[in-house]
């Protein structure tokens, strides 16, 4: 070849900038990781803690997103892209997941549901902007046939199969959520974020509230469903004591999920992701984030 | 389904809002206008910031709980708070009689509820101490007339009736306390305070939550008056309110965030007031409430 031609330089000069970029990158990256260190002594970035959440939001918006719809939420419209464009990681979940709904105010719930989380991915992401999470890989299908089997229900577990399925389901995630943004709320540093994170903890309560009562009102085989899950997620924090299943105790029904000072428990991240990962190791995941969840706290 | 869900009805959780000003008209002619601030938290709390210690403001809360406590007890027992956890000097309580229950799991439910607000008050008053104010005067009966006549309902309400009564009575509390100790959790200074107001509060988000999804099981007649007392709780109380459907179980904002209200906010809806303007004391605190913030800046 006599000369380079224009197309050839192109491409030196593109891979040289792209060589230049990834040494620039290595050490910005180099300087991330010790700001994360010196992160890590004071605690987590108000931006780590809100991509935190963003997972556990993108997990609870594909739930009811396909229970309600059969679609997934990117094929709904949402971006389950990071803020700089990557892609968002696969959902696995069984053929035709909509859920036969024969309760009309069942299925305005689930409806209803579903839109508020999406609207919480989608108000997570704008406050994020460019710092966004892509989506984790998601998976809702072998993640309830092993927590079913750890919570004694049998060796699998079909949450879209039919409305009191649907209600376990949803209820796996509601009172966790809650849990999660309670412990989340200390460790936020902007008054302004800490109001947003405050009013999503009330919805997840509201949301809680609501599966729970239509729980208690399934009757008796659901209510011990229920306090079986309770007990395994709360094996699988480690506490073996912060969650309440639906009952009732001394002629009080346990519609609220809370301790014995009426208040409702909170979660470490660590305790959330070893729930969410089904006792999964940190930075590995399993169960409803095979491979672990996006972001600096997974 | 990115859209409104169909089951939201012509009144969107924002038109509902704007729409709060004709039922101020029920109240008085004076405020009708001021229905807008309902994010931010606005600047009538946020000038006299300086002055409101974590102490003010868990007394404010302690008011709060005294009145639902008061109520829930008298419903479930016939009874009210023991001396020992009202402190010295403590205001009367009129009204407030054991409701009869016909269906099982409504008791369960109110005796849940009545174990929760003692529980919050015995809790405020431990954190608080000597510091702790003690109850004010209640007034169960005078105050849900009032309501009744302001909102539209007719010109008496017992909600010491029966059982379905008791049910929109405890609906013209939960979503107010949600809202009360969402704006009041932006103020605290003590991360251990706020802690424990975000448990208290997500408490009280599960009763709303399951107080509105039995009023929606209920429907006519019941579900009217609820909507009723919304629209009097947002006329005096700066909109912060959804209307009240199968499907908008939850009380958020278009961004499913749960509303919050400032102090001012708050006393307006509990004083059975207006608005605007200057006020000490009136509907369920015919003395005011007890401790620094109990008049309304405006």
């Amino acid at each position: 070849m006599e000369h380079i031609t224009e197309t050839e330089l192109q491409l030196q000069n593109d891979k040289r900038t792209r060589r230049s970029a990834l040494l620039l990158g290595g050490a910005a990256l180099a300087g991330l990781a010790l700001g994360q260190k010196a992160f890590a002594q004071t605690g987590p970035t108000d931006n780590d803690i809100l991509n935190f959440a963003l997972n556990l939001e993108f997990l609870e918006a594909q739930f009811y997103t396909l229970a309600t719809t059969g679609m997934t939420i990117d094929q709904v419209g949402l971006s389950t892209k990071s803020g700089g464009g990557t892609a968002g990681g696969a959902v696995t979940v069984k053929a035709n997941p909509k859920v036969t709904f024969t309760t009309p105010l069942l299925q305005q719930l689930a409806g209803e549901i579903t839109q508020d989380e999406q609207n919480h991915v989608k108000f997570l992401q704008a406050a994020l902007g460019a710092n966004a999470i892509a989506q984790p890989k998601i998976d809702l299908m072998n993640s309830f046939n092993a927590l079913a089997s750890a919570a004694g229900l049998g060796s699998t577990f079909d949450p879209f199969a039919s409305e009191t399925n649907f209600l376990l389901g949803a209820f796996i995630f509601e009172d966790v959520g809650v849990t999660a943004y309670q412990g989340a709320a200390g460790l936020i540093t902007s008054k302004t974020y800490l109001d947003k994170a405050v009013g999503i903890h009330n919805v997840e309560a509201y949301h809680a509230a609501a599966i729970r009562t239509r729980i208690f009102q399934a009757g008796t085989a659901a209510q011990s469903a229920s306090q079986a899950i309770a007990r395994t997620r709360a094996t699988l924090d480690g506490t073996g004591n912060d969650d309440i299943g639906v009952g009732v105790t001394n002629g009080a029904a346990t519609i609220v999920d809370n301790d014995a000072n009426g208040m409702t428990y909170a979660r470490t991240t660590t305790q959330v992701l070893s729930i969410v990962y089904g006792g999964g190791a940190a930075g590995t995941g399993g169960a409803f984030f095979p491979s672990a969840m996006n972001g600096t706290i997974k | 389904m990115n859209n409104k869900l169909p089951g939201r009805g012509p009144l969107s959780r924002r038109s509902f809002l704007a729409g709060a000003g004709g039922a101020a008209a029920l109240v008085t002619a004076a405020g009708c206008g001021d229905s807008t601030p309902m994010t931010a938290l606005p600047t009538n709390t946020a000038s006299t910031t300086n002055a409101i210690t974590d102490a003010d403001i868990l007394n404010f809360a302690l008011n709060l709980e005294y009145l639902e406590a008061e109520f829930y007890l008298r419903a479930v027992t016939g009874s009210g708070l023991s001396d020992a956890d009202v402190g010295s000097g403590a205001g009367a309580v009129t009204g407030g009689t054991q409701v009869v229950f016909k269906t099982p799991a409504i008791q369960q439910y109110a005796q849940e509820i009545a174990n929760d607000e003692l529980a919050h008050v015995r809790f405020l008053r431990k954190a608080l101490g000597s510091a702790a104010v003690s109850r004010p005067a209640i007034d169960l009966s005078n105050s849900f007339n009032a309501a009744a006549m302001a909102a539209g309902i007719g010109s008496a309400f017992n909600p010491f009736a029966d059982e379905n009564s008791f049910i929109v009575g405890a609906f013209t509390f939960e979503d107010v306390g949600v809202t009360a100790y969402h704006g009041a959790a932006g103020l605290l200074t003590s991360k251990t305070y706020l802690a424990a107001a975000a448990g208290i509060l997500a408490t009280e988000a599960y009763h709303a939550g399951e107080i509105r999804t039995l009023i929606t099981e209920l429907g006519a007649p019941y579900l009217t008056y609820a909507n009723q007392i919304s629209a009097l709780r947002a006329a005096a109380g700066g909109g912060a309110e959804t209307m009240l459907s199968g499907s908008t179980i939850v009380a958020a904002d278009s961004n499913s965030i749960s509303y919050d209200r400032t102090t001012d906010q708050v006393l307006h809806i509990v004083y059975l007031s207006a608005a605007s303007g200057v006020v000490s004391k009136g509907g369920f605190f015919p003395n005011g409430l007890n401790g620094t913030i109990k008049a309304t800046a405006s």
